[in-house]
């Protein structure tokens, strides 16, 4: 494995693993607050997988200055992260919110002890 | 090795892990500080990605306004053990 | 912990799952068609340096726009959550270390932001992220203080004024150019000045606007439901 393909590849191992952790963390804590944290965990991941499928190596940072050389990496999908970052704060803030809400309605931040969730 | 290969092995193995022991610590305070940490961390993989827009994004929105909102969070239901 | 041992489980098999699914590991070397097209002709079209602004802004303008009706109403529902139903508890006083910073530092956070905000189609940041750098000054303010803030009606109007002006501002283009949000109301001008590229530097303000006020708004309803710690 060349040098330059390692670096290709371990940026895509790492944001699939966020992902994959992620999603563990939901299955499988029980505090509402780690619940919110792992999904924001998530949540970058993803971030991390769409930016990398815009990059090229030996590229640079696509913005053009004077000496108008084109070979920049894709802006496209970094401004499809752009927008998911944004949106990504707001529901975490509104996951925590309700999550706290829930927690005082039951008496505890346990998800088991959310009777009221249930049918 | 790349001096770019070795940085992005580096941070990767350090994000990982860091986010495994986000969920798996006992205090609730130190979780919210690794998560902000692995945000940072995402915001150094989004540069060496050459997007620097999108790094700049990263590190006001996610590892700042949202470790804020986690703090209230937890400074409202009190942290576990 | 069986939970812990089957939600490993599953998720290895998502990962297997999505792992077969990538269909070559050979690394890429040409872009993808409308990447290399906004690549050469974005500066032309648009007059900004910056490409991820002139395609956040000019080209995909309509999804900022949906993005700005997404940010706007998860802040509302957050306010209206915390003003209707009062979780109660009392702001711990800040230590003097806090206090003395937070007088002198949020002027320089604040110009800070305006520059991010101004210089969007010239060098990396735009309207979001200035707009965070702006609320977080407001933040640093609120916690070096010991008194909660009173009814903030004045942020309400200025986010409800930026967002109406991103709404003008497509309109302006709609009845003069006949297209909705169309960059070139305004002379394209030379590319590299701050006085260029349309009107991606008066949406950039607007949005910058927007976004400060908005998560200022949402920091002072934290404070006024009980703490922010």
């Amino acid at each position: 494995m060349t040098a330059q393909s390692l670096f290709y590849w371990s940026l895509a191992v790492t944001a699939l693993g966020l992902v994959i952790i992620g999603l563990w963390g939901v299955l499988t804590r029980k505090n509402i607050l780690r619940i919110a944290l792992a999904f924001t965990l998530a949540d970058t991941g993803v971030n991390l997988i769409l930016v990398w499928s815009g990059f090229l190596p030996n590229r640079t940072a696509p913005i053009i200055d004077s000496s108008s050389i084109t070979s920049v990496v894709d802006p496209l999908p970094q401004a499809l992260v752009l927008t998911s970052i944004v949106i990504g704060v707001a529901v975490a803030a509104l996951f925590v919110v309700v999550g706290v809400l829930a927690s005082r309605k039951s008496g505890s931040a346990d998800i088991r002890r959310m009777k009221e969730l249930r049918w | 090795m790349s001096l770019l290969a070795a940085a992005s092995i580096g941070t990767g193995v350090m994000m990982l892990v860091a986010a495994v022991a986000a969920l798996v610590v006992k205090k609730l305070i130190s979780a919210i500080i690794i998560v902000g940490f692995v945000s940072l961390s995402a915001s150094v993989l989004f540069l060496l990605m050459d997007a620097p827009d999108v790094a700049i994004t990263e590190a006001s929105i996610g590892a700042a306004i949202s470790t804020v909102i986690f703090l209230w969070g937890r400074g409202k239901i009190g942290g576990e053990e | 912990m069986i939970r812990t041992y089957v939600g490993l489980i599953i998720v290895l098999a998502l990962a297997a799952v999505v792992i077969s699914a990538v269909p070559g590991f050979s690394v890429p070397s040409e872009l993808p068609y409308i990447g290399q097209n906004y690549a050469e002709q974005g500066v032309h079209d648009t007059g900004s340096i910056n490409l991820v602004t002139a395609v956040v802004v000019a080209y995909r303008g309509l999804d900022t726009l949906g993005e700005v009706v997404v940010l706007f109403s998860a802040s509302t529902a957050i306010v209206l959550i915390l003003t209707l139903i009062p979780i109660g508890a009392h702001p711990t006083p800040p230590s003097s270390i806090v206090s003395f910073t937070a007088g002198v530092l949020p002027g320089a956070i604040v110009l800070f932001g305006i520059y991010i905000i101004t210089h969007g189609h010239l060098s990396p940041g735009g309207g979001f992220p200035g707009g965070a750098v702006v609320a977080s000054a407001f933040l640093l303010v609120m916690l070096g203080s010991n008194t909660i803030p009173g009814q903030s009606k004045m942020l309400a109007s200025i986010e409800s004024l930026a967002g109406l002006t991103f709404g003008l501002l497509g309109f302006w283009g709609m009845m003069t150019l006949g297209q909705f949000l169309n960059n070139l109301v305004l002379p394209a001008g030379s590319p590299g000045k701050v006085l260029s590229a349309g009107i991606i530097p008066l949406i950039s303000l607007a949005i910058g606007a927007k976004v400060a006020s908005e998560l200022s708004g949402v920091f002072a309803s934290y404070r006024k439901s009980g703490g922010a710690e």
